[in-house]
Formats: structure tokens, sequence, C-alpha cells
């Protein structure tokens, strides 16, 4: 009897035990002992562009509590390395997504975009000097004196014109008196760090005087002696004849250089300013 | 709660350690040291010492102590040899785990640099707190906190991403500052207010071993080149150096480290030979069995190949054969017992208490960082400001064939020759945003295991464990 009694609630048990099985399979409840996923996966990745080549780049995975991953770049190609890398065919934005997951099947995705351009190779400001031959009406607008651009009361008087049909160019030249005591000041814009070429003519009307274009860092000048220590490039002559003369100079850090012109002892005559990108 | 306390309490014997007055020197004899708060401005000067002595770190074979922090002299651990430059020689242990990408949280190197940088900043911390008790050098003491704290900050946030900050002297229970993650973008805000107060209050040193003027101009110039912004500032505060005409490359490579007052070096960490207190011991590690290690920071052969073909004549004052060894490859840099075929004498009598000064930033670095300013972030240059500088480097190398345009490719490679084994390699890549497909490749020819996750190291196991859940890993870890 006893025997009977402890066999039937063995079969019973078992029993239980399938019925208990089936139920967990169907309604997926945690085992007695299972945990939850605490530590679920999370996918995160950084992109950055190749140095060399506008059209690929390299994906860094940042993703947590995860041990495998999907790329996706956005472009049909796809991976499932760790870390990634893509060229792209065509210019276009594009939306990668990694999807990861961890060994108990839970995942998490991330979605970012990048728009593949080709960098334009910005071309070199050439730089604009106005009144560059000191002529008349000579503006943009059909105005001016010849001399407008010219002028910064703060370091020198303004310069004054030397009407000839024997100048370099045009019929006027710029005229500085014996005595220094007027300059030219012109601010330009170029850009950064690219090698420029002025070039332009003087002559003085004598000899023991001497003529002088300087190249200045920035704009804003309103001393002449911090002005003249400023100077990136320089030349000063002392040729009786018109002469041509060339100034190269880097335009450094700045998007502003400042032209300027003094004279000594002598009578000086300046014309015909161009600028061109070396 | 009582692990908790427990170790808390192991947090606070760390900390007074480090402060000791071991490493303080010149010793003062009549002024308060250690622990007690500064109360006039030569405390304030003994304080600021114990910043440098931070850096400085401890030489582990002169004072065997566990848990002192060995500041600039393991950094070659988490920065060079995490590169493709420098490895173990035997590949073993947590040294090792920096040549196979697969350093641990628990890896004690990082966690040494980890604490070792915290430690400048603590004392730095300590003495901007007090500045008011300068009355007569308040402006320098200032400015060389300001610039330590900075470099501190920038050495932590280049390797480890978003850190703590900690801005003044906090106490132990400040549970939340000391363990909550900052935001890199914001620890960068606060190093670039530092280093810019700190280039605004310091003049020229007669040492480079001391914080100046354009050691803060430099290091912001690095700050602004590797958040990749401010091209501008960076090329204007690079200039500045170089026009103050304070500094000029040494005619010798070999001089450059070899003859340590020169006019090259702008900031640089002192070490004394045959000192116990300040006396280094990277240079012996770095040889075959003379330091505790077997040899570390060997030379990769990616490194020996870049070196012969790039090099110049930088290459035999760079690296040799271990002749202790022939299949291995050492650094020349800092050798402490000299080496007579190279005309290099030694800097002490004992290789284990060696005197070899480490470079932070020297003119060359300066002269690429211009030509790194003036690429900003493009592929190629011909702008002659920028070949000039590029130029100089080379011609002191014997390359003096004619440059006509930089690309960010060869400046790449120009720099890891110019600059190797001096822990610039690893950032560059980063900076360069080279790093994964450069140590990729790498990894891949040698068997290792690099994923993009290893180019910030992991936070510090025994923090993440005393933050009680505020510090989080970095991803990977």
């Amino acid at each position: 009897m006893r025997y009977f009694i402890t066999t039937r609630k063995f079969v019973f048990l078992l029993i239980g035990m399938v019925i208990s099985v089936s139920c967990e399979n169907e309604l997926d409840l945690p085992e007695a002992g299972s945990r939850a996923d605490t530590m679920p996966p999370e996918a995160n990745f950084s992109a950055t562009r190749d140095v060399n080549n506008f059209d690929i780049y390299t994906f860094s995975n940042l993703s947590t509590s995860a041990t495998t991953y999907a790329w996706d770049y956005g472009d049909g190609n796809t991976a499932t390395t760790i870390d990634g890398q893509n060229q792209y065919a065509a210019e276009g934005v594009y939306t990668i997504t990694l999807t990861a997951s961890d060994a108990l099947g839970v995942t998490s995705t991330f979605s970012s975009d990048i728009e593949v351009i080709e960098p334009e190779e910005p071309d070199a400001i050439i730089p604009v000097i106005l009144e560059a031959s000191f002529e008349d009406n000579s503006l943009p607008d059909g105005t001016g004196d010849g001399r407008d651009s010219w002028r910064n009361s703060d370091l020198g008087g303004v310069i004054q014109i030397n009407t000839s049909s024997s100048v370099p160019d045009g019929g006027q030249a710029a005229k500085f008196p014996s005595d220094g005591s007027r300059i030219a000041y012109q601010e330009i814009e170029l850009t950064p760090n690219t090698d420029y070429r002025i070039t332009y003519s003087y002559r003085l009307e004598g000899s023991g005087g001497e003529a002088t274009v300087a190249i200045l860092p920035g704009g804003g000048y309103t001393d002449l002696t911090v002005a003249k220590d400023a100077a990136i490039a320089e030349f000063t002559g002392s040729a009786e004849d018109y002469t041509l003369t060339t100034l190269d100079f880097n335009s450094g850090v700045s998007s502003t250089v400042s032209i300027l012109i003094y004279n000594a002892n002598v009578e000086a005559r300046v014309d015909n300013f161009t600028a061109a990108v070396q | 709660m009582k692990t908790y306390k427990i170790l808390i309490m192991l947090l606070v014997v760390v900390s007074f350690t480090s402060c000791g007055d071991d490493f303080l020197e010149p010793v003062p004899t009549a002024v308060s040291v250690g622990d007690t708060f500064p109360t006039n401005e030569t405390d304030l000067e003994s304080v600021l010492t114990r910043v440098y002595d931070a850096l400085q770190g401890v030489n582990s074979l002169e004072i065997t102590d566990n848990n002192l922090n060995h500041g600039q002299q393991i950094e070659f651990y988490v920065t060079e040899m995490l590169s493709d430059n420098t490895r173990t020689k035997s590949g073993e242990g947590e040294a090792g785990q920096f040549d196979s990408f697969t350093v641990q949280p628990t890896n004690g190197f990082v966690f040494d640099y980890y604490r070792s940088m915290y430690s400048v900043i603590t004392r730095a911390n300590l003495v901007l707190e007090n500045i008011d008790l300068a009355v007569t050098d308040g402006d320098r003491i200032e400015g060389e906190a300001r610039f330590m704290r900075a470099l501190a900050y920038f050495n932590l946030v280049r390797s480890f991403g978003d850190v703590p900050l900690i801005d003044r002297p906090i106490l132990i229970e400040d549970v939340e500052t000391q363990f909550t993650r900052v935001p890199s973008s914001e620890i960068y805000s606060f190093i670039v207010a530092d280093l810019q107060s700190a280039a605004s209050k310091l003049g020229s040193t007669t040492t480079a071993n001391r914080a100046s003027k354009a050691a803060a101009q430099g290091i912001l110039a690095k700050v602004y080149l590797t958040q990749r912004s401010n091209y501008g500032e960076a090329q204007s505060l690079l200039e500045e150096i170089i026009a103050s005409q304070e500094y000029a490359l040494e005619s010798d490579f070999r001089d450059v480290f070899y003859n340590e007052a020169n006019g090259e070096n702008i900031f640089t960490v002192g070490y004394v030979a045959s000192s116990s207190l300040d006396s280094q011991n990277f240079s012996a590690e770095m040889l075959n069995g003379v330091g505790r290690t077997s040899g570390v920071n060997y030379v990769t052969d990616e490194a020996i190949a870049a070196l012969d073909e790039f090099g110049g004549d930088r290459a035999q004052y760079s690296k040799r054969v271990d002749a202790g060894q022939p299949t291995q490859t050492q650094v020349v840099k800092y050798l402490p017992n000299g080496d007579a075929s190279l005309g290099i004498e030694p800097t002490s009598s004992d290789p284990t208490s060696a005197g070899n000064d480490w470079i932070i930033l020297r003119y060359s670095d300066v002269l690429l960082m211009h030509v790194e300013a003036i690429l900003a972030g493009g592929a190629v240059t011909q702008s002659s400001n920028a070949l000039e500088s590029f130029q100089e480097v080379r011609n002191r190398a014997g390359l003096t064939d004619i440059v006509e345009e930089v690309t960010s490719e060869q400046l790449l490679i120009e720099r890891r020759v110019e600059l190797a084994f001096e822990n610039h390699r690893i950032h560059d890549l980063k900076r360069f945003g080279a790093a994964q497909q450069v140590l990729t490749d790498f990894s891949n020819a040698n068997g290792h295991s690099f994923s993009a996750t290893d180019l910030l190291l992991p936070l510090p196991q025994f923090e993440v464990n005393l933050s009680n859940g505020l510090l989080t890993q970095n991803p990977g870890y």
C-alpha cells in the first residue's frame, strides 16, 4: 500500500513537471533561478572620413554589452565586423545602421547619417586693389579721385596725384613729396596661408631718396611706427626711372593685409599695382 | 556599507601617501609641509613644487612602496606602447596588454597614470584655491599651477575621454564630483581657459623644467589642433613662439636628448641622476633586463622601417639593435648608461637611478604643429610658410631635398620619425583621423586584436568600484 501511494505521487509529480515545462515554452516565463537580461546591448558608433579619400569612411564601434554586429552602410554594402569601413561609389546622404546583438539574441540598433561629398578646393581669392593706377573715376561705381582708396590720416597725409602722359599706366600716378609727410594705405582681402605677388612701378625724382612699399598683416593700423615694424614683406628702392618691382609674400593667418607706401628725402612716384596668386 | 567604508579609507591612504613630503626638492626646513594647509607664499611655492613632483613621479626602483604614483615615468606604457611604435620585449604581463590591444580595466599602469594625473590636479587646485596668499609672485605661481592642471587634464581627456572635473579642493565625501564623468567638450573648455590664463601670466624661464609662456602657448595650440577647430588661433600661437626667437632647433639631433639645457626644449619633466627622490627608472626599463622588466618600449618592425626610410640622421639616435639580443631593437633617446659608438656619455653611474629628462614639448614639435595648423584639416598645402617650417625640421635631419608640398600623410610620417618614442604617436594618429585604419592594419599584421574602442583607455576598475555605479566604463571594456 505504501509503495503504491509513493508511486502515484511520483507519477503525478512527473505529469506536473511536464505540464509546467510546456507552459514555460508557451508563455516564456522565466525559469526559477534565471534572470532578466539586465545588460542589454546598446548600439553606437562614430564615423570618420578618410583624410585622403572623401568617399571612404571608417566607423568606430562604440556599442556596449554586445557580441555580434551587423553593419548596413546605406549603399547596399553590409558587414559583420566589429569596426566598419566603406567606400561610397557616389556622392549623397547615406544612413548607416549598426545592429548590435548579445548572446541572448537581444538587439539594439543605432543609425546615423553621413553626407559623402567631394570637398571643393576653393580657389584662392585674387585680391582687388582699388584705384590701382591712381586714375580718376576708376572706382567700381565710376567715381573717385584716384586716391580715395589710399587714405589713412592717422598714418600720414593723403598722396598727391601726378598727371602725365608718360606714367606707366593711364594718365596719373601717385606722388609723394620729398618731405615724406604723405603715405598711401589700403587694406585688401585675400585667402589665408596663400602665396601672393604684388607688382608696381616706382621712380624717384632725383638721387639720394627712397620709396618703400610694405605689406602689413591684417588691417586697422593707426600708428606709422607700429605699421612699419609689422611688415611681412617690403621693398625699398632708389631707382630714378620707372622700375617694375615685384613683392612676394605669404598672407599667413590673416584674411586681410594692408599695403603701405611711403618715401624719404626725394619726391617719389608710384603707379600701376597688380595682385595675383603665385 | 562596511566594505564601502573600508574602500574609502583606502583611497584616503593612497592620497595621503602621494602627498607625502618624500619627493619635495628642495626640502623646506622651516615651513609647514605635508598636508597642512598653506599659510603663506613660501608654503604656496612648496605646494607648487609638489605639483611638478606629481608629474615627475617616483622612481619605482629606488622607492619600492606600492601604490605610489609614477607619473610621467609610466606614460609610455599607456601611449607609445599602445601605438604601432613600440611594444614589450616579452609580450607578457600587464605591460603586454598594450602591445596586443587587450588592456583590462584592472591594468595597473592605467590606474597609475589616472591617479598620477589627478594627483597633479589635486595639488594644483590647492595652489589655486590659496593663490591670494601670494603677494609678490602671484602671477607666476598661478600661471604655473594652471599650466600643470591643464596639461594633466589634456592627458586625461585624450587617453580616457570624458573624465571627472575637479576644479577645486574637494572633500572625500564629495563622491559625486569625484566620479561623475564630464563631457570631453567641457573638459576642453576648462583646459583652454587654464592655458589662456597661464600664457598671459607666465614669462620666459631659465629652465625648461618649469612652465613658461611658450609652453602654455604650445600646449594650447596642440589642444586647438586636437579639437580640430581654431586652426587660425593655433597658427598665431605657434607663430608667436617662432617669432620670439627664444627657441631654435639644436644643430645635432642627438643633443636634443643628451645636452639637456639646450635651446630646443620648451617644457620637460626634470630628473636628477643618482637621486633617490628625483631620479627616474624608465631609462632602465627600456634596456634589456636592467630594470624590473625584461625590457619594455622596444621598437616595432613598423617603426624601424619608418625610421630607416624617412628618418635621415635621426634614425641612428632614435633606435639601435639590442646588443644582448640582436633580433630586438631598443630606443636610443633615453639611454642611462651611454653608447660609445654613438658618442653618448652615461647620464648616471647607476642606470636604475637615471637623470634623463622627459621632453613634453620641443621646438620641432612647434614647427610641425605650425604646418598642421596651416593644413587646417586639409589633405595638402603648398603655402610657403608651411613649407618653410617643414623644411627646417627636415634639414636638421639631413634631408635637404626641397619640399614643394606637404600632405597630411607626409606630416604624420614626419612627426612619427622626428618625435618617435616621445609619447606622441597615438595622439597624433587620433588627431589626424588615421588611428583606426593604421592600427587595424598594424594589429592584423601582428596578430593583435585592435578595435576602435582601444583608442580610449578603460577607466580604472578600482575607481569604478569605489564609485558605486557613478563612474561608467568606456565602451569595449
